[in-house]
């Protein structure tokens, strides 16, 4: 559905990323694992188009879709939920939710009812600010928003952070229940753990180079990975 | 229902003729609001750039002199055109939306005060080029007399009084329901949306260029309006020295008094302003004059002279103490109170 040829991106003078080649199949979740800084926004940004690319080819169900506008890219069927979700904190939860259906003008109000069961909490604050939900609300929002373009593909942008352990395992089952509903997600997270325990393949991304790519029960099982994401 | 504070304005506003019959002293003051409901129209069209995208126009009175000068050329007999005063309106609408989408195009990607040095810019450039483009302009001349408007048969002279306060009644009311219905259309949401936070607007599939451009024109195109309808009134274009930056500024004190992004908010804020400007204050010189507290030969103990310092000191004091304006939009009044509850 989502391949990745060599790509090279990165800021001013710095290829942050270095050749990174990954696949996402239809209906997979796909995690992709790394520390701080190995490029795993990049990776996201890029395919979202924010992030220039600078070298490589990013092909969506067939076509090359590199360096297209952002908002083309949306249309095309890849949301993305951007790191630190930036939702819209002065706008109410239901004009942050109608902002994510932007392109499309079907059936609006039954996509908004679908979001709204999936987070029975934000059904109970629609009139309320973005602004004033938890960092965990505001995290389901943000997930709800890029489910509102009726995406194909769903892009993850470390989801976890900064949420308490009991809001990381209800978000982390949300995110299985989106996929099983069809939707396909590439995930980015430092919680390796969690990611691995829900994605069917992963691929671990350091200094902007992929240096492992693997099943996630292999992922978890490797002496590397351990050491490294797993805490031993 | 709640009656919104535009409409009940603009209700209030049609009845002020009608009481003018019979009340003196409310026909002054209908003759007074002339004038602000131009002012009003022209910061309606700034509120779409500054209060609903966010982008800030130090220019728009250059917008307002392109449209009374493509009216006064339309309409003027030494010109060939010679069209009446709704076709001429028109088309001076379609040039302002050109005028800011040709502003806009090369410009809308510098960001924050970059393009607002850029709109500052523009309105020295446009005043100027209208002085030296004597041959069309008549340099500081103007273009005059330009025929009064005619609606039905009928047709408006200088020294009437109410059909003129109705013309500008009905276009403001016009202006305010089509900004109103953008406001809340998508185009409207996705401005907003853009001023809150611009790449989660792109992230939400909104494209900001094109939307940016949209209300570059739009406001520009209702700068214009408010232009074209002040020439119509005064039978003149006016000399480019009458939309200079003062009239920019005036436009955007009246915005950020009213409070940005809020249409009721801008119909406020022109009524204070300007109506502190030639209500209160030459009330105010009138009767010191009649009183002969104040000498006619120096001007500095005039207040109406005083009226930049006065601005000035009044849009300080806003700032200290209520920045979001006196009736702001919701998302303004977050942004400057964000640990007060929101109204449910």
């Amino acid at each position: 559905m989502l391949a990745l040829e060599n790509i090279h991106a990165g800021y001013g003078p710095i290829d942050v990323l270095k050749g990174i080649t990954l696949r996402v199949n239809e209906g997979e979740i796909v995690t992709v694992l790394g520390a701080n800084g190995a490029g795993k926004s990049t990776t996201l940004m890029t395919i979202a188009g924010v992030n220039p690319c600078r070298q490589g080819m990013i092909t969506f169900a067939g076509e090359p879709i590199a360096n297209l506008p952002v908002h083309e890219i949306v249309r095309l069927g890849i949301s993305q939920v951007p790191e630190g979700r930036r939702i819209f904190p002065r706008l109410t939860i239901r004009e942050n939710l109608e902002l994510g259906a932007f392109q499309r003008n079907d059936d609006i109000a039954g996509d908004l009812e679908r979001a709204l069961d999936l987070f029975p909490i934000l059904r109970e604050r629609t009139g309320q600010l973005g602004g004033t939900l938890s960092g965990g609300e505001q995290q389901m929002l943000a997930i709800a928003r890029a489910l509102m373009a009726r995406p194909k593909l769903l892009l993850l942008d470390e989801p976890s952070l900064g949420l308490a352990p009991l809001m990381v395992v209800k978000i982390f089952e949300i995110i299985r229940a989106i996929n099983q509903q069809g939707t396909t997600i590439l995930l980015v997270e430092q919680n390796a753990n969690m990611a691995l325990h829900i994605a069917q393949r992963g691929y671990v991304l350091e200094t902007g180079r992929i240096v492992l790519e693997d099943s996630a029960a292999n992922l978890i099982n490797n002496e590397q990975v351990r050491k490294s994401y797993l805490g031993g | 229902m709640k009656l919104r504070f535009h409409w009940a304005f603009l209700l209030v506003a049609a009845l002020v003729p009608v009481v003018g019959l019979f009340v003196p002293a409310a026909r002054s003051l209908g003759e007074l609001l002339r004038p602000i409901f131009i002012m009003a129209i022209l910061a309606l069209g700034l509120n779409i750039l500054t209060g609903f995208t966010g982008i800030l126009n130090l220019g728009v009175a250059a917008f307002m002199a392109l449209g009374a000068y493509a009216y006064a050329i339309l309409t003027c007999d030494i010109y060939p055109f010679q069209f009446g005063f709704w076709p001429a309106v028109m088309l001076t609408v379609l040039v302002g939306l050109l005028a800011g989408l040709m502003l806009g195009l090369p410009t809308i990607r510098l960001r924050g005060d970059y393009l607002a040095i850029v709109t500052l810019g523009f309105g020295e450039i446009v005043q100027d080029s209208l002085k030296n483009m004597d041959v069309i302009t008549k340099g500081t001349q103007g273009i005059n007399p330009l025929p009064g408007p005619t609606f039905a048969g009928y047709m408006f002279r200088s020294e009437t009084y109410a059909p003129w306060y109705y013309l500008f009644l009905g276009f403001l009311a016009l202006v305010v329901l089509l900004n109103r219905n953008l406001q809340r259309s998508r185009v409207g949401r996705a401005w907003i949306a853009i001023r809150e936070d611009e790449l989660a607007a792109s992230c939400m599939g909104v494209n900001p260029m094109k939307m940016k451009l949209l209300a570059f024109s739009l406001g520009a195109a209702q700068c214009s309006l408010a232009g074209a309808l002040w020439a119509s009134f005064l039978g003149s274009s006016g000399e480019p020295g009458n939309y200079d930056f003062q009239v920019s500024i005036i436009a955007l004190c009246i915005v950020i008094v009213g409070g940005m992004g809020n249409i009721a908010g801008v119909l406020l804020g022109a009524l204070v302003v300007v109506g502190c400007n030639s209500l209160v204050l030459e009330t105010f010189t009138n009767f010191l004059k009649a009183h002969e507290l104040i000498s006619s030969t120096n001007v500095y103990t005039a207040p109406g002279n005083w009226k930049y310092m006065l601005f000035g000191l009044a849009l300080i004091l806003m700032m200290r103490f209520k920045p979001e304006g006196l009736l702001p939009s919701r998302q303004v009044k977050a942004e400057l109170h964000p640990h007060e509850p929101p109204p449910s």
